[in-house]
């Protein structure tokens, strides 16, 4: 058994359409209530049914809820389906997307084009240049032979946050005050009211990415037993290695490049949906988009409305939700393992 | 030794004594150096700028200052520079983060001056508290009795004008606004303003856009952009993306270059002054563009 437990045939066929079904739902309902509530009352449903909007009522909700919303929805289901997709790939579940070292890039990228005055698409555009030159950086670095090496993938990810995180303190160090403000604002992770290009790009990359990674549950399902096991069940694993990484880093670089960094979302829904749907890549990887996608949106509405007129980063909030729970679903874990020790020593003795 | 001898020794003795060239007091000329811009403006107007001898990276006003030697950003001078340059007394502002700092200077022989400037009386009692410092407590006085003058001017002309709700954002992307606490909530309201941010929690915070729009400002004043080269005057600029605004409707939607606004101190009354004409132009007159417009390039005349 691996951490990400064993696959099996938990909730097939019909559960599945079940749980699918009831993920739809949670989303439309996170999307409803996000375009319902926000830091202005505005009068969303009794309108929609007997009246219209004021002018200012339509703009907060049109051009900047529902966007947002959408931003948040599209953003969160990206950053789930990486987690799914790291964690697939190095059979860890601690892998979020941002452990190899691609958002590390990003931010840079970003901070370097705040700096630099750039404002509108240019910061998300730098972010994602950064992104990819990080990308592509790390995986020459970490193949070898032809190999794709798990660990030196991991290091190498981790050393190029490490030095990107370096480079971003020393721009901090040196920057002004509004360019500092500015930088760390950036850095807590934002979702913006989002123009319909960026939109389209999110939505769309998010699912081609999705749909790309789905292709490959049953390659993820077998590589659950290790590289050597999911070789001689017919998996190509190196292949299998490169396009996992690769799409898991331009979902990431999307993301990051968009929003900044916010974190959680990638690590605690994908092992919520294990808990509750099983290992099976085939359900985990569309329920991770679903989930990640209504979390996300429930949590920039928190961001939104908490602390009204003023708004918290949402990456903030993810954090200060994902956190504890994690360590309650790490206790519960360890619990159940630990009793699970304890029979086999039962049974030894 | 005869006593005679003993005498004249004694009197050549004294005589010596007398004539030696006696030790100095050691002259101590006060060298400064300045942190915060607003108080490197306020030793100008009190005489003493010819003191200075070095500023921090933001100071660039008055002009002859900026060819002085750079010390650092806020709260980390750099002591070995300050210590090279026998500076005797650092002008800085107020902040925790910069505590430790100070005392270590302290210890070095540097007096630190930590001016809290962040709020309007804040602003006023920093002016006094320099001027104690550089012995200039008479010319303070003069300046504070000429800045309060200017701005109960503005104060009596407004105060019986309906308010207008007014945005004073600092900040874009997020926005950030002037809240109560800030100097630029205490000047709007002075000038006939009601800050549409009146319940921030904080002197300068972030404000949600959803916020603003709800609460339909009818005058913005945005100072939130001093890049080289920004466009600063009247304009509807990114906020004509919300043309059923009350500020984009009347055309009320000044872009000021921060330096006009954001460093308080002694152009306090100039920022009241301002303040009035964007609030109330039918009153105090319009605002021109130079009034909007960044530091000057060129040297000013010596005071």
């Amino acid at each position: 058994m691996t951490a990400t437990g064993p696959v099996g045939a938990r909730n097939t066929g019909r559960g599945w359409r079940w749980s699918l079904a009831l993920l739809v739902a949670a989303l439309v309902g996170s999307i409803a209530l996000g375009v319902s509530f926000g830091a202005a009352e505005v009068p969303f449903w009794q309108r929609l049914l007997g009246g219209g909007w004021s002018e200012v009522q339509q703009a907060i909700l049109l051009a900047l809820r529902l966007p947002r919303v959408l931003a948040a929805a599209g953003l969160g289901g990206l950053l789930a389906v990486a987690g799914v997709a790291f964690q697939a790939l190095l059979r860890n579940p601690l892998a979020d997307p941002y452990v190899l070292g691609v958002s590390g890039g990003a931010s840079l990228g970003g901070v370097v084009a705040l700096l630099a005055g750039l404002s509108g698409l240019g910061v998300p555009i730098a972010a994602f240049v950064g992104a990819l030159a990080s990308l592509v950086a790390i995986q020459r670095i970490a193949t070898s032979g032809g190999r794709l090496t798990v660990f030196t993938l991991l290091l190498t990810g981790a050393i190029f946050n490490a030095f990107s995180a370096a480079l971003i303190y020393f721009l901090q160090s040196v920057a002004s005050r509004e360019e500092l403000s500015a930088i760390v604002f950036y850095l807590m992770g934002r979702i913006p009211s989002a123009s319909v290009a960026t939109l389209a790009a999110i939505w769309g990359v998010g699912c081609a990415i999705t749909l790309a990674l789905f292709a490959s549950a049953r390659e993820f399902n077998a590589l659950v037993s290790g590289e050597e096991g999911a070789q001689q069940l017919g998996v190509d694993v190196e292949r299998l290695k490169r396009r996992t990484f690769v799409l898991g880093s331009l979902a990431t670089a999307l993301a990051v490049a968009t929003a900044g960094l916010i974190g959680f979302v990638g690590l605690v829904v994908p092992h919520v949906l294990r808990r509750w749907l099983g290992p099976d890549h085939r359900l985990l990887l569309p329920a991770a988009f679903l989930a990640g996608a209504s979390f996300l949106v429930l949590a920039d509405l928190a961001a939104r409305t908490l602390a009204a007129p003023t708004e918290l980063p949402v990456g903030v909030v993810t954090a200060l939700l994902g956190g504890p729970f994690f360590l309650v679903l790490l206790r519960r874990s360890g619990a159940a393992i630990g009793a699970g020790e304890e029979r086999d020593g039962g049974r030894r003795a | 030794m005869p006593r005679a001898l003993r005498a004249r020794l004694l009197g050549v003795l004294v005589v010596a004594v007398g004539c030696a060239p006696k030790a100095l007091p050691p002259v101590v000329t006060e060298r400064y150096a300045v942190m915060a811009p607003a108080a490197a403006e306020t030793l100008a107007e009190l005489g003493v700028a010819d003191r200075i001898v070095a500023v921090g990276d933001f100071v660039d006003y008055p002009v002859r200052l900026r060819s002085l030697p750079k010390i650092g950003a806020y709260d980390s001078p750099n002591a070995e520079r300050l210590v090279e340059l026998r500076v005797t007394h650092l002008f800085t502002t107020a902040s925790e983060a910069g505590r430790g700092e100070h005392a270590r200077l302290g210890g070095l022989g540097i007096r630190v001056v930590a001016l809290d400037t962040s709020t309007f009386d804040g602003t006023l009692a920093a002016i006094s508290r320099i001027a104690e410092e550089v012995g200039r407590p008479s010319e303070a006085r003069q300046l504070l009795e000429r800045m309060n003058a200017r701005i109960e001017a503005v104060r009596r002309r407004a105060e019986d004008r309906p308010r207008r709700r007014v945005l004073v954002a600092v900040g874009h992307d997020p926005i950030f606004v002037a809240g109560p606490g800030s100097h630029l909530d205490a000047l709007l309201r002075l000038a006939g303003g009601e800050n549409v941010a009146h319940d921030a929690v904080a002197p300068y915070q972030l404000m949600s856009l959803e916020m603003i729009l709800d609460r339909a400002p009818e005058v913005i004043i945005d100072s939130a952009d001093n890049r080289p080269g920004t466009a600063h005057g009247f304009g509807d600029g990114s906020w004509g993306q919300w043309p059923f605004l009350p500020a984009v409707r009347e055309r009320r939607v000044a872009h000021v270059d921060p330096w006009r606004l954001l460093v308080p101190g002694p152009r306090l009354a100039d920022m009241a002054e301002l303040m009035g004409r964007l609030i109330h132009p039918e009153l105090f007159g319009p605002a021109a563009p130079e009034d909007l417009a960044g530091l000057p390039v060129a040297e000013e005349p010596a005071r």
